[in-house]
């Protein structure tokens, strides 16, 4: 039987160090722009509520967060998809 | 014993442990959306399903993991009985923790069958001890610490990015919005469905690809390994079915238990679990890592717990946990190599180990329908994970409590 010290140090670890990189990062990242989409909501759900201060201010405020919001769900989306065909192998064999 | 046979019962019983693993896990990728309210039951369910059988055709590194890598000895020589062996074994080894109610791992429980047997059979030497270290223990180690890590942290993002000051919150009912993360758990938790089918639906094709090797019945050839045609299309075909219809049919166990087990996690950290869950075993999957989707998506959700300001762990439960996890690969490997033996014995030891396979799944699933449904056979590792973790509301009362016996017990020292 081999020694297990040899196989440990022969190891792949680039592979695992890969997988822990892309898990962490990926994660991170995509809850980080779904949680920046939905401070934008609420933003613009704040707008709406100060409506006193200035009507056309408070609208406007509330239709930049609520693009902002959709663009960075959008970005969310792709990046959801963009992970699920980076590990398909089909689409990178020629 | 005709190889044609073996093969037969290898790949009816690798279909039922496809199935089995498919109902067994439904509840690791939907409980938490049932739970937070983002899906309804019947629709998580249906999501679940067609989410695994899609999963199951995305990729065959695991499957080539478990039928290539593994064994080191010339599998055709020995024949299919070695692979029957260490598939009886695990399911053995699966059905008796699941009736005791031990934490176990149907893949772990796989692996350790099908080493066992091979020990068995072709002593050290059978077994590729490099690449079971590097493609199944070393991941199965730090898979799940990856995933807690992630959702760890992604629950700290999430709750941060989030975070509002009681003043603005004061003057308006809008709140921090942190139960519109319901909506990203309809994605979040559809990626964990479809890494759970690129996983444990691969490990049903490696076992049936290895048996049809076993048999002469397929080349074990690299060639065809590399050009990722390895697995036949029929065998895709079934393992994605049997996993898609068990995820369906073991629904019906999660909408009876909803409203417990998961209660305490949040949105945020429901959404935050997911995606450390599905991205970990969909980067772990691709590199042919084969690891325990259930200890995967137990380290998220402890990791999701942790990351919520005031969180804790019962280590006394999440050791527990742990220790179930490391019995399971050694145990049903023991079981695996006692099947081996058994089938060494010629047809009257094959058809004796097929006979006591069967009968323990008849019997089990008798009482497992006259109990209905039972506490201990309903909660998924993953609840009794979740169960590890304490909420800050748990927290809080654990410490209102001690603070109430030590002012009592001041009282009754001074009074002394």
């Amino acid at each position: 039987m081999p020694n297990l010290l040899d196989i440990l140090i022969a190891m792949k670890w680039v592979n695992l160090f890969q997988v822990a990189a892309a898990a962490i990062g990926f994660t991170a990242g995509i809850t980080l722009l779904f949680s920046l989409g939905i401070r934008l909501i609420t933003n613009a759900e704040f707008a709406v509520q100060k409506a006193g201060t200035g009507k056309a201010k408070a609208q406007r405020a509330e239709v930049f967060n609520l693009i902002g919001s959709y663009v960075l769900f959008a970005l969310c989306g792709l990046a959801l998809l963009y992970g699920i065909y980076l590990v398909v192998p089909y689409f990178h064999t020629a | 014993m005709d190889p044609l046979l073996v093969v037969g019962v290898v790949v009816a019983l690798a279909v039922f442990f496809d199935f089995t693993n498919g109902f067994h896990d439904t509840a690791n990728a939907m409980a938490t959306p049932i739970a937070t309210g983002a899906l309804k039951p019947r629709v998580a369910v249906a999501i679940a399903a067609v989410m695994n059988l899609v999963g199951a055709f995305l990729s065959t590194a695991v499957a080539k993991t478990l039928s290539v890598d593994t064994l080191n000895t010339d599998i055709a020589q020995v024949g299919p009985e070695l692979v029957f062996a260490g598939l009886t074994g695990a399911i053995l080894w699966n059905l008796a923790t699941w009736y005791l109610g031990l934490p176990s791992s149907s893949s772990h429980a796989l692996f350790g069958g099908l080493i066992g047997s091979a020990l068995a059979y072709a002593g050290v030497a059978g077994v590729n001890f490099e690449k079971v270290i590097e493609k199944v223990l070393i991941p199965a180690l730090f898979a799940p610490l990856i995933a807690g890590l992630a959702a760890w942290l992604a629950t700290r993002i999430a709750y941060l990015v989030t975070s509002r000051s009681q003043a603005t919150r004061g003057k308006s009912d809008v709140g921090t919005g942190r139960g519109k993360f319901r909506v990203g758990q309809i994605f979040s938790s559809s990626l964990v469905a479809l890494s759970h089918g690129t996983n444990d639906a691969q490990k049903t094709m490696g076992v049936i690809t290895l048996v049809l090797v076993a048999a002469g019945l397929q080349l074990p050839t690299a060639e065809h390994a590399e050009a990722g045609s390895y697995v036949q299309i029929w065998v895709i075909l079934i393992s994605a079915l049997a996993i898609a219809v068990g995820t369906y049919s073991g629904g019906w166990r999660i909408i009876k238990t909803m409203g417990s087990g998961l209660a305490e996690i949040k949105p945020p950290q429901g959404l935050a679990s997911e995606i450390a869950t599905g991205s970990t075993i969909l980067a772990s999957s691709q590199l042919g890592f084969a690891l325990s989707t259930t200890q995967v998506a137990s380290g998220s959700v402890i990791g999701a717990g942790l990351g919520r300001k005031g969180g804790a762990v019962k280590w006394s439960k999440a050791s527990q946990v742990v220790v179930g996890w490391l019995l399971t690969l050694p145990a049903a490997g023991l079981v695996g190599a006692l099947s081996a033996y058994l089938t060494m014995l010629g047809p009257i030891g094959f058809l004796a180990d097929a006979a006591v396979t069967i009968a323990l799944i008849v019997a089990i699933f008798q009482v497992s329908n006259r109990n209905k449904v039972g506490h201990h056979n309903v909660l998924s590792e993953v609840e009794g994970a979740s169960e590890a973790v304490l909420s800050p509301r748990q927290v809080r009362d654990l410490k209102a409590r001690a603070a109430k016996a030590a002012a009592k017990a001041d009282k009754r020292n001074g009074s002394k």
